[in-house]
């Protein structure tokens, strides 16, 4: 018995070192699969809390360029406005009044406008944390949408704080398509350079070429169709084989994200409760 | 014993978020993040029970973990260099030290010290490298990693040394 004691009493430290790491292993192996866990990441209220007073002293040191490249967007948007004014009197010229169609957009989305407070880049699994959460309507498979384009998925949510999955991230898998024809495939990143992603399962038989625009797909009802997700950088072929395989040149720069928009679907709900329903149909 | 304790409890908060505000978002070449945090650990004094070191260790690599979504990641790394530390210190101190010095390169000299932190940070790189990519299929990328990630954390760790004097 003193033995044993005595034994305890020396070696403990051993337990307690193998006990703490299995504690970390449990952290390591269940955050994937375990929603709780956002209690551990930066989401909690603490962290939450210092991210947002740190977005909020960088993005005062990043308004000129913020202002510069609003400026750059403004030119754009003027000169686009002008073309399809131009366009819209053209046609109701040719048409008269009655042929525009009043619905001309189905609003099925609305949007929460939010902060990205962190992120990171060069992990193999790279997270945004959000300054909006369930309090505000946010729940996860949301989309968030920054200016450029799309940016990722909301993951999980707390109260005041969510974490998206970066479209930098091995989980990130999202339908996209080009934007002059219906051809589709699906958006994966697996490390390296964080301006580019890979485009895989395209068809042999779709026709594009270098340069092409890559646009979300709508399929998934996590983005309306049609957001700017990209363009085509390079082509190879898949491994198999069976499919191209593409590197995308990503729209959104993810080493400078501030304002975002989380894109929340009215009837994905019902068009999610639909399409399991038909997968049980034996 | 109380005022020890203060002060232990303010350089891990401010080591942690100068860690997830700052040396998080730095990538030398894409590769080299340097890891300063591990200076507390580096730091404790000599005769310091092997349980409080590993709790400290352990707690310091989950605060760290919180703020870069990387769960356990940290945790396990920080703890793995709280358990060697007691052996490192032990092939590396001068033999005529006192019991409960602190190691630092005023109480061991620059090359000990520089020895002693690099070969800790080794540790804990490899640990957290191996970790985060938790694969082998690229060793040579991880190879870069856990050798520019080590020079670049021990030269931090030099730098605070060498500053706080």
């Amino acid at each position: 018995m003193r033995n044993l004691l005595n034994f305890l009493l020396n070696y403990g430290y051993w337990i307690l070192f193998l006990l703490l790491e299995v504690a970390s292993f449990m952290l390591l192996f269940r955050f994937n699969s375990y929603q709780g866990s956002v209690g551990f990441t930066s989401a909690n209220w603490i962290a939450g809390h210092i991210y947002t007073v740190s977005a909020e002293v960088s993005s005062f040191f990043k308004l000129r360029s913020v202002n510069h490249r609003l400026t750059q967007e403004n030119v754009t948007l003027q000169a686009e406005n002008k073309a399809l004014r131009e366009a819209l009197q053209r046609t109701v010229s040719e048409v008269g009044d009655k042929a525009i169609a009043p619905d001309l957009q189905k609003d099925d989305y609305s949007t929460i406008p939010v902060h990205v407070i962190n992120n990171s880049l060069h992990l193999p699994d790279n997270y945004l944390t959000l300054d909006k959460g369930a309090a505000d309507g946010v729940a996860p498979e949301m989309g968030v949408v920054g200016g450029n384009g799309v940016m990722g998925i909301v993951y999980m949510v707390s109260e005041h704080y969510a974490l998206a999955i970066s479209l930098l991230n091995s989980k990130s898998s999202i339908s996209c398509k080009f934007k002059h024809s219906d051809y589709f495939g699906y958006l994966k990143w697996k490390g390296g350079s964080p301006r580019h992603a890979l485009l895989e399962d395209v068809p042999r038989h779709a026709l594009f070429q270098k340069g092409d625009t890559i646009v979300t797909s709508g399929y998934s009802a996590v983005f309306p169709q049609g957001l700017m997700v990209g363009t085509v950088d390079s082509i190879a072929d898949s491994n198999d084989g069976l499919s191209y395989l593409l590197r995308v040149q990503l729209a959104t720069d993810f080493a400078c994200l501030d304002n975002a928009l989380i894109i929340s679907n009215d009837h994905r709900e019902e068009q999610h409760a639909l399409e399991t329903k038909a997968q049980q149909v034996p | 014993m109380i005022i020890t304790f203060l002060k232990r409890f303010s350089w891990f908060w401010v080591l942690v978020l100068v860690q997830a505000l700052i040396l998080n978002n730095v990538h030398f070449f894409g590769y080299a993040t340097p890891f300063l945090y591990i200076y507390l650990l580096l730091k404790f004094d000599a005769n310091m029970s092997r349980y409080s070191l590993l709790l400290w260790g352990f707690s310091l690599g989950l605060a760290v973990d919180v703020f870069s979504n990387t769960p356990g990641v940290n945790a396990a790394s920080a703890t793995l260099l709280a358990f060697v530390r007691p052996f490192l210190l032990k092939l590396f101190a001068p033999r005529d030290s006192a019991d409960d010095f602190s190691p630092g390169i005023h109480s061991m000299g620059l090359a000990p010290f520089m020895r002693y932190a690099s070969v800790a940070t080794l540790v804990h790189q490899s640990a957290l490298v191996l970790l985060v990519t938790f694969s082998f299929a690229q060793p040579s990328v991880m190879l870069l990693k856990v050798v520019s990630g080590t020079l670049l954390t021990t030269l931090c760790i030099w730098g605070v040394e060498v500053a706080k004097k």
